[in-house]
């Protein structure tokens, strides 16, 4: 059974691609059949958080307009057994992609037997943010805890609610999850960014992560490794939470209080 | 003392080589009294066009070769017809009758600059055998002269393409013919798109993601420590794409 899940946000630099890239290699790292798809027609970069931008030879465009087979486009990716990348093409604009292109690779991949198909959204509501959540089972908003932001995210919702497909179909609609990203708890405190409540009511949702900022993201992207495989960072370890909670575990939310300096971070100013 | 001066100053003649547009006259028969008629008739059309007009002489669709005195005849017959022939096309019978008859054979008629001078003119008729269709010109290399973005194509067809800036990751340069990248090379570059075996690719700066020609690819994962940064040519050796260092 594959499930195909969106992240998206409507705004744009909130971290789409960073969440798509992590989440993507987290659910690999348990031993799931994974492709995560660029959707970003025009505008690719998964490729190079990926690590793999100069593997790109076919696109998702090409095996669209039926110029290669989807395996020749697949990029297998070298860390992780049961990871592949469909690129975005760059050279083709948004309009490329169809719904019904978009359908036969989906289904194709459905029928290799991949538990999860990740499709990372490109900002805006247009052709590619909507086609990219238009076959959704699952959706993760990511959002910034920031007013711009929390209204994007709530008019993606509202789309994710009417314009896919289980929507049309009365099929129970997408399930959505919330992903804070770029969380500072310091500013919070101080009253300067929304706190994780903030959000939750204002959108309604469950939050499903709360991403740290954290200057390791810029790090692992520059690097092209996905920031979930950065060892002995909290943004790692807080996507490895959220991958276990898209899998249904429960765990409590980290990395939402400002953290307590002890005795020794004190004395020597940690 | 300045009128002597000045006139010792000018000299008596200029040579120059100059190109003129010259009507050819094709002829089927020597025998005057036809070319008069046939003539005449034309000439009537449109007589300014045909007043003390230049006229060379085309001999080659004549069954025998003419004498002088059958000749003489026939440039009479086309003087009274208000033209004058000035010379005869080069051909295996002009020139000793041009000998003969002290004119000029003329030489390097290219059929394509002669037929739409006649054409123009309004007879069909006295145009020379439909010209054979010119060979191909080679069409100038298309030549790009702004960084190529990642994303942008960039195609030159039936030619070479010349960029002198740099070619972004992720942007596409093609050509019929041969690419030259005066810049680096992050993207890609296919030459011989459409099959010529023989066009290169050649760049000042080696970082390709892929190069390709004439349908045979390589994609560069990790760049040659050899080639990287380097001026680079890419061609065809049989189906192996090789690259080397240029200079």
């Amino acid at each position: 059974m594959t499930e195909i899940i969106v992240v998206t946000s409507g705004k744009g630099g909130v971290g789409k691609t960073t969440t798509s890239a992590s989440l993507s290699c987290g659910l690999a790292r348990k031993g799931k059949k994974v492709a995560v798809i660029d959707f970003d027609i025009g505008l690719r970069n998964l490729d190079l958080i990926m690590g793999c931008e100069r593997r790109v030879v076919f696109d998702f465009v090409n095996v669209i307009q039926g110029d290669c087979t989807l395996k020749q486009a697949l990029i297998k990716d070298k860390r992780l057994e049961t990871l592949y990348v469909l690129a975005a093409s760059q050279t083709r604009d948004k309009d490329a992609l169809t719904t019904e292109g978009v359908r036969k690779v989906l289904d194709e991949l459905i029928a290799d037997g991949f538990d999860y198909i990740l499709c990372d959204s490109p900002a805006g509501i247009e052709k590619g943010a909507h086609l990219a959540m238009y076959f959704a089972d699952r959706a993760v908003v990511v959002v910034n805890p920031e007013v711009s932001s929390v209204r994007d995210s709530d008019r993606i919702l509202g789309l994710l609610a009417s314009k896919t497909e289980r929507a049309e179909k009365g099929n129970g609609g997408v399930k959505e999850h919330l992903l804070l990203t770029r969380y500072s708890p310091r500013r919070v405190a101080a009253g300067e960014m929304l706190s994780v409540a903030d959000v939750k009511e204002i959108l309604g949702l469950d939050v499903i992560g709360v991403i740290p900022e954290s200057t390791d993201v810029l790090t692992a992207s520059n690097a092209g490794t996905p920031v979930i495989l950065n060892e002995d960072s909290d943004v790692s370890e807080a996507y490895t939470d959220a991958v276990e909670r898209l899998l249904g575990t429960e765990l409590p939310l980290r990395f939402v209080d400002e953290q307590k300096k002890g005795f020794f971070a004190r004395m020597f100013g940690g | 003392m300045n009128a002597t001066a000045d006139a010792a100053r000018i000299a008596a003649l200029d040579i120059r080589y100059g190109q003129v547009g010259l009507l050819q006259l094709k002829l089927r028969s020597t025998d005057p009294g036809a070319i008069l008629d046939e003539l005449t008739g034309k000439v009537a059309t449109v007589p300014q066009f045909f007043r003390q007009t230049p006229i060379c002489l085309d001999l080659a669709e004549l069954a025998g070769e003419p004498d002088v005195a059958e000749m003489r005849g026939v440039i009479e017959a086309i003087r009274r017809c208000g033209m004058l022939v000035v010379g005869f096309a080069e051909g295996p019978a002009s020139a000793a009758l041009a000998k003969a008859m002290s004119l000029p054979v003329i030489a390097g008629f290219r059929p394509q600059n002669a037929a739409p001078r006649t054409v123009a003119a309004g007879v069909p008729t006295l145009a020379p055998a439909p010209a054979p269709a010119p060979p191909p010109q080679p069409l100038p290399a298309l030549i790009h002269a702004q960084p190529v973005r990642s994303g942008q194509r960039i195609y030159a067809r039936d030619r070479d393409l010349i960029v002198t800036a740099s070619v972004g990751a992720a942007a596409e340069v093609m050509a019929d013919g041969c690419v030259h990248i005066y810049g680096a090379l992050r993207g890609r570059a296919m030459a011989g798109v459409r099959g010529d075996a023989g066009a290169r690719v050649f760049t000042r700066e080696f970082h390709a993601e892929l190069v390709g020609v004439a349908g045979v690819f390589k994609v560069f994962e990790q760049l040659p420590a050899d080639l990287a940064g380097q001026p680079v040519q890419a061609q065809l050796d049989g189906e192996e794409l090789r690259f080397a260092r240029l200079g």
